[in-house]
């Protein structure tokens, strides 16, 4: 997202930007203050001032060492930047904007913030554009536009990329092509042969004639043949480019860092590895397997058409616009009712799914009629729709045929009459209509690429925007590899997902060595974010973090995270075996291994009760297990590899009492000597813990021993009387829970 | 122990005050424009600086039924104004700028162009905040019907434009956006 555009020359020139003053920031916005849209209003940021102009002239002034503070604040499709001047100590509204630019003024307020606090660092955003700042075309998810890409030399280099490594393919592929083009041009050529000079030649004979007619066949044959294998080949040479894509694309995602991941939607880098790649086979196997062949017909039929008679090659020309025009307003047709038509169905679908999922609901509120008088409406409108689109085509499409076949008509009219006045013989006639009719098909087949080209761009785009995307947490070269003890120091971190967005500032926390640390705060302080810090699965925006004194960044990432157990809030089973899912983290583990993890876990016993023990098939996310036995199982694969650095984030939240307190017992024998960060929302489990740490307002509030906090009576103890006065008035559900 | 108990009463304060229902009338509450371009109110002996004005109902009934809320992160309601009309002129006037300033919804008057290209819709319209183009998603559900006439499409960057009623646009308008409804 771009924080710094060009401005305008007399923005800059009534700016007057100093000697030591500069730009950091330089954002449109687009309402004004009475919310209408305006054009040329700029939020601009230096150094030292923040300065809104509006039509050219300031329209506010700030210097940023008088402000106390500066926000952006989201409204319903809109947003504000107000200030709050030391002066006054109140805040005041700068500029508006709309939704266009929520994101930007974000990250733009944070760097003014940043700005006050004294720091001189500037806010970058990795967050890619919605629109293109050049051609105002909606971004596919991609950073660079597929269109204005295309002018540049990077598209087309990368097409060519893509097909370098299927020289050969490609070549037999062209030769296959160049013979379809030319049996598909000999056949109306010994047609005229037949015609002419033999069955309208007197002196003509049967033989002849019979011959004539088997090497016609001999090239149908032959066309077949070749069609056949250049589809095959075509369709072959487009699955091994997808799959190769395929394999390539989804081993770079997991080299991306999470963040990459998180930014996209979900199932957006799904459809990138399934459905892009599909496309560009798909277009192998359509529109480039036969847009060479269309192209060398296309040329020699023109030349061949011109030079057997230029005049009624002329005619036949004119009728090539309304055959291009029939073809692309059919097919806009066509898309338009196709769309229509499924929006319907999945009107039905949606309103069918809904019903369905939520039958306990609609019957136990008696609303069964009603639902199936909603689900009639919906139905009837889809057949309205279904009906309307088939008269369509019955009616059309022949409509289309005829005015497609107007050329041909006029043609054969003229043509006829070349033929009575003796200036042509009806061979070179009909050789000529078949030609005639060819131009006007591929034509239309031709009008049709633009569409196939820009898909196949745009999937390209979108393939090699993931392929190009450096690695984020990628190890630097001085990484090495490092023999985890188990210190770990937390130095003026500071991190957000989003950098405008701070989840903790400034955290320090020094851990010693098997110290166990319990992580305690209402939800969303970002405890589980601190834990996705002590893994790297992000990079800290300021601040470092340092394992045994080395910063991670220089510790190799595999290397550091084979040494590390983690059992997440959210636990996820691979489907598979019960063993292949313990065994995730160490493959070469022995059983003996295994069995001792599993008991410690105190999953040994449930797994014997299935009827195939360690071999029971768990499906997708372990779907047949109840939560408290995943996270038993997720418990067992942590500690299977004897790991230096255990973090247990709400590990233990779907357990009954009297399970957790035996693995408590247990991970107590474990834990000895390991550094541990555990998370958990019934304190009780944490009491044992070495040091408390409360996370609340983005930073570490409270650290101490169960009693310190308590004694303190800060947000800890209010916690842990809260949760007693729960305990005390509701009765004790966690039991039921594990059923 | 005595603390504990203590607690209970904080918790059942907070339950109470949480389930109140707080009617803000010109009797009980006094707002006042702030120099800041927003919006102070003073009621119930206590005085607030500034003050979130939010719709409860903003498309089946934006004028009746106005939250007004503290601004921190996890905002809490001070009172609710039933209907906007029993305002005295001033004080009405105070909000709505208020509302005007966290609603933006722009009514589309006129359509002037609507292209589909590759899975995205590129509006050109006329609204009553002024002319403005935007674009929507094919495939997705960017447009919502909030009764049969009355529609909400919503940007790729999630502005909102109102269709007050599709029956009064122009037969050559209403196909355009025919593909939509
Ligand atoms: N992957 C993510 N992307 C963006 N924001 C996130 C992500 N994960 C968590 N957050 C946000 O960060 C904050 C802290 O979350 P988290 O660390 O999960 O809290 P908790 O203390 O409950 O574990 C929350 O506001 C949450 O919305
Ligand atoms: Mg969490």
């Amino acid at each position: 997202m771009i924080l710094k555009n060009e401005l305008p020359a007399g923005i800059l020139s009534a700016l007057g930007l100093t000697t030591n003053d500069e730009i950091y920031y330089s954002v449109p916005y687009d309402i004004t203050a009475s919310g209408l849209y305006q054009k040329d209003a700029w939020l601009v940021v230096t150094k030292d001032r923040l300065v809104a102009y509006e039509n050219g002239a300031v329209k506010k002034e700030y210097d940023i060492c008088g402000l106390l503070d500066v926000k952006s604040e989201n409204g319903v499709s809109c947003g504000v930047l107000y200030v709050v001047p030391k002066v006054t100590g109140e805040a005041e509204v700068v500029v508006r904007f709309s939704a266009h630019h929520l994101a930007r003024f974000a990250y733009v307020a944070r760097g003014c913030r940043l700005l006050i606090s004294g720091s001189d660092e500037r806010v970058k955003s990795e967050e890619y554009e919605k629109i293109c700042p050049k051609c105002g075309r909606a971004l596919p998810g991609t950073r660079e536009c597929p269109h204005c890409a295309k002018k540049q030399k990077g598209l087309s280099s990368e097409i060519i990329d893509l097909a370098r490594p299927y020289k050969l393919q490609f070549a037999g592929i062209l030769v296959l092509m160049l013979l379809s083009s030319l049996v598909t041009i000999l056949h109306p050529e010994v047609q005229k042969y037949l015609v002419d000079n033999i069955l309208t030649d007197p002196n003509g004979t049967f033989g002849a004639a019979g011959l004539c007619l088997i090497l016609m066949f001999a090239i149908s044959m032959a066309s077949a043949v070749i069609n056949v294998l250049k589809n095959y080949s075509c369709s072959k040479l487009g699955t091994i480019v997808s799959t190769d894509l395929r394999q390539k694309l989804y081993g770079k995602i997991q080299t991306l860092s999470l963040s990459f991941i998180d930014e996209r939607k979900p199932g957006d880098l799904m459809n990138r590895v399934l459905r892009d790649t599909m496309r560009v086979s798909d277009f192998m196997a359509g529109p480039f397997c036969n847009l060479f062949t269309v192209l060398i017909i296309l040329i020699s039929v023109v030349v061949y058409m011109l030079v057997l008679d230029w005049k009624l090659a002329l005619l036949s020309f004119v009728f090539i616009p309304v055959s291009i025009g029939i073809a692309v307003f059919f097919r806009h047709n066509i898309h338009r009712r196709f769309h229509m038509q499924r929006k319907k169905e999945d009107k039905i679908n949606s309103n069918l799914r809904d019903v369905l999922s939520g039958m306990s609901v609609v019957k136990s509120y008696g609303k069964e009629y009603d639902e199936s008088v909603r689900f009639n409406e919906a139905a009837d409108s889809y057949a309205l729709t279904q009906r309307r689109n088939e008269t369509f085509f019955a009616i059309l499409f022949p409509i289309m045929q005829f005015l497609m076949g107007v050329g041909v008509y006029m043609i054969t009219f003229f043509g006829g009459k070349s033929i009575l006045h003796g200036e042509k013989t009806i061979g070179e006639l009909m050789q000529f209509v078949s030609y005639t009719t060819m131009m006007y098909s591929y034509f239309g087949w031709l009008s049709n690429l633009p569409r196939h080209l820009m898909n196949l761009v745009t999937s390209v785009e979108r393939i090699s925007d993931v392929m190009n995307q450096e690695p984020r947490i990628a190890d630097s070269a001085k990484a090495v590899k490092h023999r985890v003890q188990g210190d770990v120091e937390f130095k003026d971190v500071t991190f957000g997902y989003k950098t405008y967005e701070p989840v903790l500032e400034h955290v320090d926390l020094k851990v010693r060595q098997g110290e166990m640390i319990g992580l305690v705060g209402a939800s969303g302080t970002g405890k589980s974010t601190m834990i996705n810090l002590i893994m790297h699965l992000y990079d800290v925006n300021d601040g470092e973090i340092l394992i045994d004194g080395i910063n991670i960044k220089d510790i190799k990432t595999a290397d550091y995270h084979s040494q590390i157990g983690v059992v997440l809030q959210e636990t996820f089973l691979f489907s598979g075996t019960i063993l292949n899912n313990i065994k995730f983290a160490k493959r070469d583990a022995t059983v003996e291994e295994v069995i001792r993890a599993a008991k410690m876990a105190n999953a040994h016993d449930f797994i014997l009760k299935t009827p195939d023990g360690y071999n029971t098939y768990v499906g997708e996310k372990g779907h047949n297990l109840s939560g408290g036995e995943r996270q038993r199982i997720a418990i067992a694969r942590a500690i299977l590899n004897d790991p230096r650095i255990l973090i247990l984030d709400e590990a233990t939240a779907s357990l009954d009492t009297e399970s957790e307190y035996l693995i408590q017992t247990a991970l107590q024998r474990l834990t000895d000597g390991k550094t541990t960060f555990a998370i958990a929302h019934r304190l009780s489990t944490l009491k044992n813990a070495d040091r408390l740490v409360v996370i609340d307002g983005h930073r570490i509030a409270e650290v101490g021993t169960h009693n310190e906090l308590m004694e303190k009576k800060g947000i800890y103890y209010g916690l842990v009387t809260a949760q007693l006065e729960m305990q005390g008035t509701k009765t004790d559900d966690t039991e039921a829970r594990d059923a | 122990m005595e603390e504990k108990e203590f607690d209970l009463e904080q918790m059942e304060k907070e339950t109470e005050e949480m389930l109140r229902i707080n009617m803000l009338t010109p009797e009980n509450a006094k707002f006042t424009r702030t120099a800041g371009g927003f919006v102070s109110l003073e009621t119930g002996g206590e005085k607030y600086p500034r003050v979130q004005v939010v719709r409860m109902f903003p498309f089946t009934d934006p004028g009746h039924f106005i939250s007004i809320r503290t601004t921190e992160e996890r905002s809490k309601e001070i009172g609710i104004i039933e209907d906007m009309s029993s305002l005295d002129a001033d004080t009405r006037k105070m909000l709505e700028e208020q509302l005007n300033l966290r609603y933006f919804t722009p009514v589309i008057t006129k359509i002037i162009n609507v292209k589909d290209e590759y899975g995205y819709a590129y509006f050109d319209v006329m609204t009553d905040r002024g002319e403005c183009r935007f674009t929507i998603h094919m495939g997705g559900s960017d447009v919502v019907h909030l009764t049969e006439t009355r529609i909400i499409i919503s940007d790729l960057d999630e502005n909102r434009f109102e269709i007050p009623d599709v029956t009064k646009l122009s037969a050559t308008e209403r196909k355009k956006i025919d593909l939509f409804l």
